[in-house]
């Protein structure tokens, strides 16, 4: 019995339409194939084909608990989906926009299979169901507005006349986005431009004034109207987006004039592209659940053509609270560290360690400290591989993707015999990547970035930087660690650092000989303050905080990908579509642990 | 009854085509997959977005099917098996694949959606690329036959296939039948991870399964003209025909499906870079040592 | 002659014939249920409203230019090569003549920057 069925009685060809569904399962993954992997899954070792978009999947499935936010994109995808569809929910509750589950399975390949298992015959007795009921959810409605066209300002909700001028107002959509988001400067700017855009739509009224008047109160019965409605609104839209003008030049003469005004006059304030055209530039978001990117990232690119002329960028998932003058027990704020990052759970277990341990001045041997160094250099391994799969996803390499997303289910508990016997595969998927034509020339030059001290980890590492925590760390020092680092600073250097770093981490692990998580130290009823970085794969962390009498009080964290994340602007302008989303991609940003 | 025969064996041609592609992408040989999946997009709700344009969306993968389904008409299988041998039969082949264009843009165009849009352009970019990589090779192969006749450019290749005859030509109309059919690398208009399915992405049910049966047709007939134009169609040692001509296209089709799995996608620009600066000169230069050839050894 | 062209139509014809039944196959099974923001195109978790029919800033189009010279080429070209052996090699300097006046062309549209991503 699935919530998602369609309506009608299962009999004959609906039947048989079902057993082909059973067979045929196609999912949607939220949140996206890099979580799912980090988490050890392998989707299509299941039996279910990963699609790209909603509308071709039978199965939503999500991996593990998530933000509100996102909880919300994910009820969209699911409104989205073609019925009859299918929710299974691994390793979590209730996911409030989202209906009830059909599925729920525990967070593992075995639970995985079972659920699917369970699908399956979920699919084949009620894909078809004699009532159903619609989903619904607040952020799938229209929110309209009604606004006044000469007076913008004038924004109402009911149908009237405005205040000011007695004309009626028009409707029009209000961006969805806007009832969830905090503020955010290109959203004010967009509110802005919005003005804008009523203002422009004024100016036209001069040369397109009959038009005006015939789709004033038209309800888009009529196609022709409905086109030239949309195209007003979509070329002044996106035209005013992005406001290098002023509002002066906006307010002169034109209100109700209506005089001939030449194409020059029409589009002699819009922005211009980088080769001089004036053309009409769009809004769109590459969501949280793009195949691709980092899933959790809602990037939001101006588009002119298939060239980005702005991008906006900003993560959907949770901000962990951490303490702020309240007490929390060590093994809790250890967990909540671990469980922020996803693709990183060890990297943030050992940092909240370590500084716990600074802070209660206890010092620890060298055999936990080998151990905690191979846990850390193998985690490091598994967040390059699944970057790698990511990587190969963007760029269209089918082999790539593949064989990075099974090398990094193999190294996720490994030991350390089996990550020495797994060392000729990395090395050949090394040799391999060197050897493929065409992996140079696409990323020489891509998402180029200057020297910057706020950069952190293999990004800083491939502009020259010799940014690293464990270059410091007596333990690191010890084993014969070296930090690598790359000049030109652009995708294909950074693709380089990773690699290198890859080897090296086998290094590391072969020298230090052991892999263990040590349970932390037992801090017993410390008071103090410490600090700790450490060496994430994405980039130092640092983790600062304050204990009293055994119970954390104060901490701060700084992340890599916050500073990261606002690198995204300069690294996609004027780049295209492809281009900037591999650079963004380059960047190996998570969007689990930036900080707002 | 010639028809029926070809277009029953253009139907197992596709569903072979299904079967090869989900071999390259998982490893696995599943048989029963692809008739299953398009019995399941049939009983799948078939969503047509809102504010579209109707036309637009509604024939682009019907114009999609037909176009590939008129270019293959005139290859023929067999001696005798061709639906109608037409007297410019090179050339009707390239007027029946622009449309693949018009299909896509219309696809593109149709659903007022940003990736599909997107999609949609970047292949009328790519158009523009391969469109003469397809057409000039065709003229070297018709100036070696001496006719547009597809039976007797076939004919023409008895002792020597024009692979070997004109390699050059068969390079290049080996890599734009790829970039037709829009197979990776050259998928910039269905790039999975630029645009998120992009011109397909808005199809579900029925119409999605039209759109897809209308790629597979695609591939099978540019891998079929392939095999007409350089390969010799039907010709062969021991075995009947319709076996070489059988195993001659799958073989190409494996390897159209195959390639792509190995390099990273190619860019619009890089792809229309390439085939300006290179594919043309190229082209041009196979041209005129296929005229010299032609005449030296008649 | 005519009637494979006919033949041709028939084709065209019983192929939209077979989509409209596979489409009617389809409905069978049960109308499209109207939901709120179902038909929202799909942008990977947020709902996009917005129209995107504009004028598309498409780069290649100085290719696009060279382009349309070189298929007004090609439309000669295809009697050309039909009837190339027989002419003999006056045919190929007549036509080498042409291709090179359209290579040097392209060589000057490649050197004032014509063929680049604009």
């Amino acid at each position: 019995m699935i919530v998602g069925a369609r309506q009608g009685k299962l009999s004959g060809l609906r039947q048989l339409v079902a057993k082909a569904m059973a067979r045929e399962l196609t999912g949607f993954l939220v949140p996206g194939l890099d979580i799912a992997h980090a988490q050890g899954l392998d989707v299509e070792a299941a039996g279910v084909r990963l699609v790209a978009s909603p509308r071709h999947a039978s199965v939503l499935m999500v991996a593990g608990d998530i933000s509100p936010a996102l909880r919300n994109a994910a009820a969209i995808i699911y409104a989205q989906m073609a019925r009859p569809r299918a929710l299974l929910v691994l390793g979590a509750g209730g996911l409030s926009p989202l209906p009830s589950a059909d599925v729920t399975s525990e967070l593992s390949q075995p639970g995985l299979i079972d659920g699917i298992a369970q699908l399956r015959i979920a699919f084949a007795e009620g894909a078809f169901r004699p009532e159903v009921t619609d989903f619904d959810a607040p952020m799938l409605h229209v929110r309209v507005e009604y606004t006044c066209p000469m007076h913008p300002e004038v924004v109402q909700d009911e149908p009237g006349s405005c205040p000011k001028c007695g004309m009626t107002l028009e409707p029009r959509e209000a961006s969805a986005n806007d009832v969830d988001s905090h503020p955010h400067e290109t959203h004010d700017h967009h509110h802005e431009s919005h003005d804008h855009q009523h203002e422009v739509h004024n100016h036209d009224h001069g040369s397109h004034s009959h038009h005006h008047e015939a789709h004033d109160h038209d309800d888009h019965e009529s196609h022709s109207h409905q086109h030239e409605a949309e195209d007003h609104q979509a070329m002044d839209h996106s035209g005013m987006n992005h406001g290098d003008m002023d509002h002066g030049s906006m307010d002169h003469g034109d209100h109700g004039d209506h005089a001939f005004m030449s194409m020059i006059d029409v589009t002699k304030d819009l922005p211009r592209s980088s080769d001089g055209l004036p053309m009409d530039w769009i809004d769109v978001p590459f969501g949280p659940f793009f195949p691709g990117l980092p899933s959790g990232l809602l990037l939001t690119l101006t588009l002119d053509g298939d060239t980005v002329a702005g991008s906006s960028a900003r993560t959907l998932t949770e901000n962990v609270a951490l303490p702020h003058h309240s007490a929390l027990e060590p093994l809790s704020f250890v967990a909540r560290l671990s469980n922020m990052e996803p693709l990183a759970p060890l990297a943030y277990r050992f940092l909240a360690n370590q500084a716990m341990e600074n802070a209660a001045g206890i010092e620890i041997t060298t055999v936990t400290a080998r151990g905690r160094v191979g846990a850390l250099e193998r985690e490091r391994i598994t967040s390059h591989l699944g970057w790698l799969a990511l990587f190969g996803q963007q760029m269209g390499f089918g082999w790539l993707l593949r064989r990075a997303a099974a090398l990094q289910l193999k190294f996720r508990h490994a030991n350390e015999q089996a990550i020495m016997a797994l060392k000729p595969d990395i090395e050949s998927l090394i040799k391999r990547l060197r050897r493929t034509p065409l992996l140079k020339s696409r990323n020489a030059g891509i998402g180029r970035l200057v020297q910057d001290n706020a950069l952190r980890g293999p990004v800083a590492r491939a502009v020259g930087i010799d940014n690293d925590a464990r270059s410091t760390d007596p333990v690191y020092t010890a084993l014969g660690f070296k930090a690598i680092s790359r000049d030109s600073g652009d995708s294909l250097a950074r693709l380089q650092v990773r690699l290198d770093e890859l080897r090296q981490s086998l290094a590391l692990i072969d020298a230090a000989g052991t892999i263990e998580l040590f349970e932390p130290a037992n801090i017993g009823l410390a008071t103090g303050a410490g600090e700790a970085f450490v060496e994430t794969p994405r980039g130092a962390a640092h983790l600062r905080l304050t204990l009293e009498k055994g119970l954390v009080v104060t901490a701060q964290l700084e992340t890599p990908s916050t500073h990261h994340l606002t690198l995204t602007d300069s690294l996609t302008k004027q780049q295209s579509l492809g281009d900037a989303l591999l650079a963004v991609g380059s960047l190996d940003l998570s969007p689990w642990e930036i900080r707002q | 009854m010639t028809t029926a025969l070809i277009l029953l064996l253009l139907a197992v041609g596709a569903y072979l085509v299904a079967v090869i592609e989900a071999w390259t992408v998982s490893g696995r040989w599943q048989l029963a997959a692809p008739i299953t999946a398009g019995i399941a997009l049939l009983g799948r709700e078939s969503i047509v977005p809102r504010k579209l344009d109707r036309v637009f969306f509604e024939v682009a993968p019907v114009l999609l099917l037909i176009s590939a389904l008129l270019a293959a008409t005139v290859l023929p299988l067999t001696p005798g098996l061709i639906i109608t041998d037409l007297a410019t039969g090179a050339l009707f082949i390239n007027a029946a694949l622009v449309y693949v264009l018009v299909a896509l843009l219309m696809a593109g165009w149709g659903p007022n959606g940003a990736y599909a849009m997107i999609g949609g352009w970047r292949f009328l970019g790519q158009l523009i690329a391969y469109a003469m990589l397809i057409v000039m090779p065709v003229t070297a192969v018709a100036m070696r036959a001496e006719s547009l006749l597809t039976t007797q450019i076939v004919t023409s290749q008895a002792d020597l296939w024009n692979i070997l005859y004109q390699p050059l030509g068969f390079v290049l109309f080996f890599v734009a039948a790829m970039a037709l059919a829009f197979l990776p690398p050259f998928d910039l208009t269905t790039a999975t991870s630029e645009l998120a399915g992009g011109v397909e992405a808005e199809y579900s049910g029925v119409r999605l399964a039209v759109f897809r049966l209308g790629r597979l047709v695609l591939v099978i007939t540019l891998a079929a003209t392939t095999v007409v134009f350089y390969l010799g169609g039907w010709q062969g040692p021991w075995l009947p025909p319709w076996a070489w001509s059988a195993i001659k296209i799958l073989a190409v089709t494996a390897l159209m499906l195959l390639a792509g799995r190995v390099l990273p996608r190619i860019r619009e620009a890089d792809l229309l870079n390439l085939c300006w600066k290179l594919g043309i000169p190229l082209a041009l230069l196979n041209i005129f040592v296929v005229g010299l050839q032609v005449l030296v050894w008649p | 002659m005519l009637e494979q062209y006919g033949l041709l139509l028939g084709l065209i014809v019983g192929a939209t014939g077979f989509v409209l039944s596979l489409y009617a196959l389809a409905r069978t099974t049960g109308k499209t249920r109207q939901e709120p923001g179902k038909d929202v195109p799909a942008t990977g978790g947020q709902l996009s409203r917005d129209p995107v029919w504009v004028r598309y800033h498409a780069r290649y189009y100085g290719y696009a230019l060279l382009f349309l010279a070189f298929d007004m080429e090609m439309a000669f070209m295809y009697p050309w090569a039909v009837v190339y052996k027989q002419v003999g090699l006056v045919a190929l300097l007549d036509m080498g003549v042409f291709l090179a006046i359209l290579f040097l062309g392209l060589l000057y549209g490649w050197s004032q920057g014509v063929l680049r991503r604009q």
